[in-house]
């Protein structure tokens, strides 16, 4: 369960002061699958930050699990973040020059395990994504779905609860854009993982359980689809 | 996350700029290079003034003189006329004077803790050497000392007592025979003169000796290189008593060696000397200037290599501020996965270091082949025969890296700081 309570982030100061997150409350039950909607600069991606703990707004908490994680200190929130949570984003941020392997260990190395360990993940995890043959070939050799795919191998490889989303399809055609979106959705259904796609495309929120419209750092509403 | 882990990953990160990061590495080599040469050059010089030492003299020997009116490098130069003394002493003209030992100064000495014996230095100067029928040659005389190690080519000095002499090879040379075994057992003849006889007719007497030991002419030899006969303290003595009997300088000497027991501390023995009144120096005192010399040329080519590693931790700092600000999405990945700031700033502060073993290594690898080469050709150069005079020491080579290691963190600390520091979302904003 998140529980977002009464967040509140602004930038600037005194006369340039500009609210991106103005009292943002709302609730997210385990294993739902969310999309947080809006247009560009409406504080999409600052929620996201907030909720992940990447970010402190100046008002509010953000409750996981029943702990503030806005409270804790900067080496507790990044073991939680380690622990607990993973990203995927529309620009990949996998490291172009290392292999496929060693860019879905790194949240393992972060992590502290042993390797060992690593190995029988990541070779999990590669294989989710249906990309246990590029192993050893370098990120940069890959098509921009591939690097999605790797992506999303490096997000689930340490079973994380709740996988942030940040336009995930954004840079990809349609069809790899799919079979991305699949990959997540599936993987959500499957081990109960909470999603959260940050998007502002329809299609791809129509296919979560909760769609939240923020508008000018408020929400504008909260849709659950029935099933 | 593991320090093992981070170091991988910092490698890597290396390898991906392979060209960068060589360059930096290469400059930060020239120091280790020249810091590891002059480390070398100061061990073998080192070496080979010790060598030179303990070949010409032995450690646990202490030189006697009487004390001189002044005390100095150079004793009994003075430039206040002195008060006359009956004692003895050789006088250079000029003022020089130079005091003499006697007997009971040698007795005296003996006395001293610590002390197993006095080797008074019996001042004889030969006329010449011959052999029945051949030219006469120039020679100088010298008591045999047991402690001062020689390098044979024939022969040994196990028989000097027996009327024996020690040669240099090349009197072997001059008198014709083929080879240093032939040598041996053969009869030489050392002329002394007489102090005591007339001028105008010069009482030369022939002292025979048999050739027991021939020596290499041996570049560390520097006392009795090429033509110092070694005679033993008796045959010594007989020729002394000749030459200086019935002059003002019988029974008196230059100087006295004494050797030190084996349980007894050289330097407290030569402080009881002086305490007795006589001038004493150890073969270290003697010689010291030498590794003077080679310390102040060492200290000087290490400091150019610190200069040269200093100059590197600036291509460091920035080799590395660089590498920070082309990575920041992969930190601020990095960040938002939850790698601690510590362990980002570790991240690369062991880049900085990698680079610094990588320049350390290279560096002591090229000084390490260049001294290889060079090594024989100094060698040739200065006739110094076998002796090397660049020796690499293990030792130093590890603390070189090590220490260069050291230094590249700590260039590396800003850039760290800088990566540590960086925001996650700017940083992932960057696009």
């Amino acid at each position: 369960m998140i529980e977002v309570k009464n967040v509140t982030k602004t930038y600037g100061k005194k006369d340039n002061l500009f609210c991106a997150l103005d009292d943002v409350s709302f609730k997210i039950p385990d294993g739902a699958s969310v999309a947080i909607l809006g247009k560009s600069g409406s504080g999409k991606s600052t929620l996201m930050h907030a909720m992940s703990g990447l970010d402190k707004p100046e008002k509010g908490e953000v409750i996981i699990d029943g702990k503030n994680i806005l409270a804790l200190s900067q080496k507790d929130i990044d073991r939680f973040r380690s622990q607990t949570m993973s990203f995927i984003f529309q620009s990949f941020f996998v490291q172009a020059n290392e292999t496929c392997y060693d860019n879905v260990s790194l949240p393992l190395e972060i992590a502290d395990l042993a390797p060992s360990t690593r190995k029988v993940k990541i070779e999990k995890a590669l294989k989710a994504v249906e990309m246990s043959d590029k192993k050893k070939s370098r990120a940069r050799e890959l098509s921009g779905g591939q690097k999605q795919r790797l992506a999303v191998a490096r997000a689930i490889v340490n079973s994380p609860k709740i996988l942030f989303a940040d336009e995930p399809t954004g840079n990809l055609d349609s069809v790899t854009g799919g079979v991305v979106e699949d990959l997540l959705f599936n993987y959500n259904k499957e081990n109960g993982v909470t999603l959260i796609v940050v998007t502002h495309d329809a299609e791809l929120a129509g296919r979560c359980d909760i769609q939240i419209h923020i508008k000018d750092g408020k929400i504008d509403s909260i849709k659950r689809n029935k099933k | 996350m593991k320090i093992r882990d981070i170091t991988i990953r910092a490698g890597r990160s290396l390898k991906q700029a392979k060209a960068r990061t060589l360059l930096t590495s290469l400059a930060i080599g020239v120091g280790a290079f020249t810091i590891v040469l002059s480390l070398a050059i100061g061990a073998g010089g080192r070496a080979y003034a010790g060598d030179i030492i303990s070949s010409n003299t032995n450690v646990r020997e202490i030189m006697v003189q009487s004390k001189q009116d002044t005390e100095g490098s150079a004793p009994g130069i003075t430039t206040k006329p002195q008060k006359y003394s009956d004692d003895p002493a050789i006088n250079y003209g000029g003022g020089v004077s130079v005091k003499l030992l006697k007997q009971s100064d040698i007795d005296k000495v003996k006395k001293v803790a610590g002390v197993e014996s006095v080797l008074p230095y019996y001042m004889v100067t030969p006329k010449y050497v011959v052999q029945d029928g051949k030219d006469k040659y120039k020679a100088s005389a010298e008591t045999f000392n047991s402690s001062i190690k020689l390098e044979y080519v024939a022969g040994s000095a196990d028989n000097i007592d027996n009327n024996g002499v020690v040669v240099p090879d090349g009197f072997r040379e001059v008198f014709g025979y083929a080879s240093a075994e032939d040598f041996l057992g053969e009869t030489i003849q050392v002329a002394v003169e007489s102090g005591s006889g007339n001028p105008l007719k010069p009482q030369v007497k022939l002292f025979s000796f048999k050739v027991v030991g021939v020596i290499k002419q041996s570049a560390l030899a520097v006392v009795n290189g090429s033509n110092g006969l070694q005679i033993n303290k008796a045959d010594m003595k007989a020729m002394y008593d000749f030459e200086k009997k019935g002059t003002i300088l019988y029974g008196t000497y230059m100087a006295a060696t004494v050797l030190v027991d084996e349980n007894a501390n050289v330097e407290t023995v030569k402080a009881d000397i002086k305490e007795a009144g006589y001038m004493a120096r150890t073969a270290e005192d003697l010689m010291g200037f030498i590794f003077q010399f080679i310390n102040v040329l060492q200290g000087i080519l290490i400091g150019f290599g610190v200069l040269a590693v200093l100059t590197s931790v600036f291509g460091i700092i920035n080799t590395q501020y660089i590498s920070v600000l082309e990575r920041t999405q992969q930190i601020g990945l990095m960040k938002a996965l939850g790698m601690r700031r510590r362990d980002v700033g570790r991240l690369f502060k062991l880049e900085a270091a990698w680079i610094g073993f990588l320049g350390g290594t290279i560096g002591s690898g090229f000084a390490l082949v260049l001294g290889h080469f060079a090594n024989p050709l100094i060698s040739e150069w200065l006739a110094i025969g076998e002796t090397r005079l660049i020796i690499f020491e293990p030792i130093s080579i590890v603390s070189v890296i090590v220490g260069l290691v050291f230094v590249s963190v700590v260039s590396g600390i800003l850039p760290a700081r800088k990566a540590a520091k960086l925001n996650p979302i700017e940083a992932l904003r960057t696009e």
